[in-house]
């Protein structure tokens, strides 16, 4: 009876889908486009290997991008076979490397309670700890810092600290750079993470690549233990975790189903990823099985889609666009028209254009219309001009993080009470303060505080801002917080206080936007109890009945809308002046990049598609998209 | 998968203890040495609800070194357990089912588990806590939150059962018993056989109560117990001569057995201790055989510890019983206390358990000798070209050595430490690894023994010195020479080892000093006696080690050496009381052969004459008196 709903389930299956979700030939690699229910398939498939083995006990193990899709294939998991769940360990490639180093770590020397240090703000303070233990020996100073994205990139190719040197001069022939002075650098960071009981996000990956490859007893322990495998979103893997899944599945491993976004649909493998995508076909000898897209979206948009995709990964110097197939925009009712472009003479028009547009719409067709543009700040000038149509807009900006200092700086403090002893977010917390105002302390001198008299971070910090007084602190600003420090207020009340003397202070954009987002969170939910930690502000809440979503072509990806709005299809907006100017160095990656995201988000437009560019972007004259050409718009 | 170490520290009688354990380990020793608590250290970490309050140990389980010492300030009991694979691949569902917990040797593949429960004494809660925690290979705790679940499939993969020295048959055949009780519960009757049962239960009753009038007669005056606490409506009152329901009457099962054919079939409880005791190590098997892999797991391997399986059966039925147990399945633990069981005890599968000052301790004849170690340069390489004399396991840093450390592995061991900046403690431990590991006996010295001494082998391991003689003449005085001297050696736990009978001395020396058991030798002033002591010599025994336990006799062999020793009248009469008819005329020099060819009788009657008369130990030989006044106090 249990497994009703995974029967339904099933039955609900295409042909296609049901002959991936009951594959059972080895190893296969099944591309999969947008809209063609590859989740489904994931979830389906893992809930029947399971539900056909209730009486063993092993775990499927099923790697996704991000903790958000592993959550989503388990929900859906537990839906169908209840109970079972807890048999799919479904975790992102990181995840999955914490597992095994904490269970296997001691063979290289770890420690199995080893933290995690993922933010960059961590890191970058493990670095400066790095430096500073140095003392200037090896001709190192502080001012190494800034090579902290460069280690990152070495550690994400799994170079190590020794290869480093070597490949540094290599990659760079005439050596414009001291690779010896970096490696050096690199080695001093590795080890200030060892001796702080830590890894960082590219360790984890890293580490366990070394443990798979000095000890392949451990792969095969996993292939034991977990004899499934279900790699999704395999496109999106890099470097270091496609030779770290490489050496997974040595010795023949045969139960390892991989799901490659296809977003080539009809076209011929090209682009990095399907370059990726053949080297594994070929190095671990696969079948390969496509999942036809199920599209939402008019035949229209779809062929203007797929048109994008045949520019993919063409060679810079080649890029003269393919004279247009097919024109699109010619339907008897223009509006009606699945795909449509707009021209407008400046930015400015193309804004009131738009919202023009929209505000003409009812509010059902409102409430299903998004409007997408690659940066925030024309999303913003859109909800402004929609508001002055009396339009509700929903600005749906996915940030891991503040963008005023002053907000981030409120955050930390409230996190620097509930953990006082974290040195990382003190740093933080100090920084951020020094960024919007005069205030410079002595860090030394706070730690030796905090040590010789034994008073928290936080009490020696406010001690020595309070104590400078006069001098551009705000002492309106920090006495909250010394407040709450003393016990003496909540949490959500210093959180008030500091608020509303930020506001009467002034705020500039940035600060507006995470006032209004902080008081949105935490205003209505009533004060006191509510979790007041940055965690607590993940995606914003749902927007009103009949709003308008208006968000960055990134936050689109994978949603679903009846008429999307693209903005900014110029040469220097989209594709951006950064992806223009790298073409020749990356062969176009970056490019093929944002081809790539204008191709998702078209493609998730259930009704309708508006293409729009403005002949002037901040008074410069710009040519139309390259994008658009590809699709086959008429120039205008 | 089954447990292949144990480790115990300050648990009972315990200071700090490791055993290794095999498929089937014997611990023998004296009463009180410690043997129980080693089981109980096992059952103890294998089957308390760890995580919860209240479980765990005591204070009266807190090793206490004296009168004065405080449970309360004791670092705790710890109880480490080491369950590993016996190859590669072999415990699959365990491995997927206990997830993190499960670890796996690089070299060996084989996976393994270690688990480590403590309890110590918390300020804070004023009480006895129990803690426990699964071990990567460096003995770090395992990451995991699903410990717990992972302990209880922990348990099912290894259920441990435990069968006391003072089982009671009435008891473990009881409906609520561990074996019995589950078994009778584990029967699965078909409906219609229920009904048809059920019917002639009800038939059988009716019968009974026919028989004689009187029954239903008793039945009606009780009937006026439901008269009086009425209800509104009647009850009723019936007598039962048979059981009632179908459980009842399986409730109500029980043994009944016989001998012999033309004997009467009686219950269990009528029958004497020893088949008792006896069917109970059946019903285990029984349980094991029928119901294990349906209660527990598909690949459950049961551990069994038993202490003392002889309990009241005769020695011949003692010594066939090894082999019943043996062949129990799973991993057996076994205490035991009777010289004819451990007769057929596989000498390496047997631990001696022994209290010492520093608590208890248990000495084994292991195969390897392994020590901690840093990893040295140059130590892989030298290690692989070992042919597997020699096996490094880098996280632990454990080198392991197969049989003795040779003296060229030993050299270029130390040439290794050469560079290191601890060397002189690297050399000490090197030291220490190749003076242990020389105490390595052999397979085949211990295949040698296991022809010849296997009598001797049950007694030999319960005593606590050994006195090493050459024949039966010498065990034959030895033993009267000691009671004249107010040292009876059997009452003092010392074992005369006859060794010509039983192999070689040699040997007995060399499985001495393996087991710690102090020993000492006298062999004759001959050839033969000489090439003894040199053989032992041989075998890396010191000069002074050898000067202090290997007496020779100074005037030749034993025959030569009673005549110089000046009992040459007494040995004339014994002979001639034997009925050698010139022994009263013959020469000196002809005497010592009319002795040899009599050998066990003159000895026999020499040994009557030292018993019986006190003086003549003056003139016994000096080698024997010297070896007996050492023997008190001997280390």
């Amino acid at each position: 009876m249990s497994s009703d709903p995974l029967r339904s389930s099933l039955s609900t299956l295409t042909d296609v889908q049901r002959r991936a979700v009951d594959w059972d030939g080895g190893r296969l690699l099944m591309l999969a486009g947008p809209g063609s229910g590859k989740t489904r398939v994931l979830a389906c498939r893992i809930a029947r290997l399971l539900d056909g083995t209730r009486k063993r006990h092993f775990r499927i193990l099923v790697l996704t991008c991000t903790n958000k899709a592993a959550m989503e294939i388990k929900t859906r998991v537990a839906e169908m076979v209840p109970g079972l769940e807890e048999r799919a360990n479904a975790t992102t490639f990181p995840g999955f490397c914490e597992q095994v180093l904490g269970q296997h770590g001691a063979h290289l020397h770890i420690k199995s309670d080893f933290s995690v240090y993922s933010l960059p703000v961590d890191r970058q303070a493990v670095l400066e700890d790095a430096l500073r233990r140095a003392g200037g020996n090896n001709g190192t100073s502080r001012e190494d810092v800034r090579y902290l994205p460069l280690i990152d990139s070495l550690k994400e190719r799994l170079i190590a600290p020794d290869r480093a040197e070597a490949f540094l001069s290599g990659a760079n022939g005439a050596a414009s750079i001291d690779a010896g002075h970096i490696a050096c650098v690199y080695r001093l960071y590795e080890e200030e993470l060892r001796r702080a009981g830590a890894l960082d996000f590219n360790s984890l990956v890293f580490e366990t690549y070394r443990l798979f490859k000095t000890y392949p007893v451990f792969p095969e322990f996993y292939q034991q233990s977990c004899p499934y495998w279900l790699i999704d979103e395999f496109q999106d893997t890099n470097d270091a975790q496609y030779r770290l899944l490489l050496s997974m599945v040595i010795g023949g491993f045969r139960d390892v189903f991989v799901v490659s976004d296809d977003d080539g649909i009809g076209s011929e493998w090209n682009g990095a990823s399907m370059r990726r995508t053949r080297d594994f076909v070929r190095k671990v000898d696969c079948e390969v099985m496509q999942l036809p897209t199920n599209f939402r979206c008019p035949p229209d948009v779809v062929e203007a889609a797929s048109r994008l995709t045949v520019y993919h990964g063409r060679r810079a110097d080649s890029n003269r666009p393919a004279a247009p197939t097919a024109t699109v925009g010619h339907a008897a009712n223009p509006d009606e028209a699945p795909v449509r472009c707009l021209v407008f003479s400046t930015d400015a028009q193309e804004i009131a254009g738009i919202a023009g547009e929209i505000a003409s719409l009812d509010a059902e067709e409102r409430n299903g219309t998004a409007v997408l543009a690659r940066r925030r700040a024309p999303l913003q000038a859109v909800r402004d001009a929609l508001q002055e149509r009396d339009v509700p807009a929903y600005l749906d900006l996915r940030r891991g993080d503040f963008a005023s200092a002053e907000v981030r700086w409120l955050a930390a403090c409230l996190e620097q009470v509930r953990r006082p002893l974290d040195r990382r977010n003190m740093a933080l917390l100090g920084r951020s303060f020094e960024q919007f105002s005069e205030a410079r302390v002595d860090w030394e001198e706070i730690a030796s505080r905090s040590e010789s008299e034994g008073v928290t971070w936080l009490a020696a910090w406010l001690d020595s801002v309070r104590g400078n007084g006069a001098e551009g602190t705000d002492d309106a600003l920090v006495a909250p917080v010394a407040a709450l420090a003393a016990g003496a207020i909540t949490p959500a009340a210093a959180a008030d206080q500091v608020l509303t003397c930020l506001e009467r202070r002034g705020a500039d954009d940035d600060l507006k936007e995470d006032l209004e987002a902080w008081r949105r969170l935490h205003g209505d939910a009533g004060s006191g109890n509510g979790d007041l930690s940055p965690a607590g502000f993940l995606p914003a809440s749902p927007p009103a009945p009949g709003a308008v979503t208006l968000t960055t072509m990134h936050g689109a990806r994978g949603r679903e809308f009846d008429t999307v709005y693209l903005l900014g299809l110029a040469e220097g907006i989209l594709p951006s002046c950064r992806s223009i100017r790298t073409e020749a160095e990356d062969g176009g990656a970056a490019m093929d990049e944002e081809r790539r995201e204008c191709y998702v988000v078209i493609t998730g437009a259930r009704r309708r598609v508006v293409l729009s560019r403005a002949r002037r972007y901040r008074g410069t004259e710009t040519q139309p998209s390259r994008f658009l050409a590809e699709m086959g718009a008429p120039p205008t | 998968m089954r447990i292949t170490r144990i480790e115990i520290r300050n648990f009972r009688s315990i200071r700090h203890l490791a055993v290794d354990l095999g498929e089937t380990t014997v611990f023998v020793g004296p009463n009180n040495a410690g043997k129980t608590a080693i089981l109980e250290a096992l059952r103890i970490a294998l089957t308390r609800r760890w995580g919860q309050r209240g479980t765990g140990f005591t204070e009266y389980d807190v090793h206490l070194k004296n009168d004065a010492d405080d449970p309360k300030t004791s670092p705790g009991v710890s109880i480490e357990l080491r369950a590993e694979e016996s190859k590669p691949r072999e415990s699959a569902a365990l491995a997927e089912e206990l997830g993190r917990a499960v670890q796996i040797d690089p070299v060996t593949k084989r996976r393994f588990i270690i688990l480590r429960v403590r309890c110590a004494w918390s300020e804070k809660s004023g009480a006895f806590e129990p803690t426990w925690e699964f071990l990567n290979i460096t003995r770090g705790p395992v990451r995991d939150q699903a410990a717990q679940t992972r302990l209880e499939r922990f348990w099912r993969h290894l259920p441990v059962f435990y069968l006391s020295a003072l089982r009671d048959a009435s008891d473990e055949y009881s409906p609520r018993s561990q074996f019995w009780g589950r078994l009778l519960k584990s029967l699965q009757i078909p409906t219609s056989v229920e009904a048809r049962v059920q019917r002639a239960l009800e038939g059988l009753n009716e019968d009974v109560l026919d028989a004689d009038p009187r029954l239903r007669k008793i039945a009606a005056t009780l009937s006026e117990t439901t008269r009086i606490a009425a209800r509104e409506r009647d009850g009723g009152l019936n007598l039962r001569m048979a059981p009632l329901k179908t459980w009842d009457l399986l409730s109500k099962a029980e043994i009944v057995l016989r001998n012999e054919p033309d004997r009467p079939w009686l219950p269990l409880s009528r029958q004497g201790q020893g088949i008792q005791s006896l069917s109970v190590i059946f019903l285990f098997r029984a349980f094991i055989d029928h119901l294990l892999r349906e209660l527990y797991e598909p690949e459950s391997q049961p551990v069994l510890a038993l202490e003392e399986p002889e309990t009241h059966l005769h020695p011949q039925a003692v010594r066939t019983l090894w082999g019943h147990v043996e062949a129990l399945p799973g991993q057996k633990i076994i205490t035991s206390h009777s010289p004819y069981f451990v007769q057929h005890v596989p000498f390496r599968d047997l631990r001696l358990v022994r209290l010492t000052a520093n608590g208890t301790e248990v000495r084994s004849l292991p195969a390897t000798f392994a020590t901690t170690i840093p990893a040295l340069d140059g130590m892989d390489t030298f290690v692989a070209q070992s042919a597997g004399r020699l096996h490094y396991e880098k996280r632990s840093t454990t080198l392991t050595v197969r049989g003795a450390l040779e003296r060229e592995d030993y050299r270029a061991l130390l040439a290794l430490c050469g560079g290191h900046d601890r060397r002189t403690e690297l050399e000490r431990t090197l030291q220490e690894l190749r003076d242990r590991s020389s105490r390595y006996v052999t397979d085949d010295e211990l295949t040698a023994l296991e022809t010849y001494a296997r009598r001797m082998r049950g007694e030999i391991f319960f005593a606590e010195r050994w006195l090493i003689v050459e024949g039966q003449t010498d065990f034959l005085i030895v033993h009267a020479l000691a009671q004249a001297l107010n040292y009876d050696l059997d009452q003092h736990g010392v074992a005369v080892i006859d060794a010509q009978n039983n192999g070689n001395p040699t040997t007995f020396t060399v499985l001495a000093r393996a087991l710690e058991i102090p020993w000492l030798a006298v062999f004759d002033g001959d050839a033969a006696g000489r090439n003894y002591r040199d053989g032992i010599s041989g075998r890396g025994f010191g000069d002074n080690e050898m000067e202090r336990r290997c007496r020779i006799h100074s005037d030749g062999d034993l025959e030569a050496q009673l005549l110089a020793d000046g009992l040459g009248r007494e040995l004339r009469e014994i002979l001639s009381h034997l009925g050698v008819p010139d022994a009263e005329n013959i020469g000196d020099d002809q005497l010592p052969a009319r002795l040899r060819e009599r050998k066990a009788d003159y000895a026999a009657l020499l040994a009557d004459r030292f018993r019986n008369d006190e003086s003549l130990t003056d003139r016994a030989p000096v080698a024997f008196r010297d070896a007996i006044k050492r023997l008190p106090g001997l280390t």
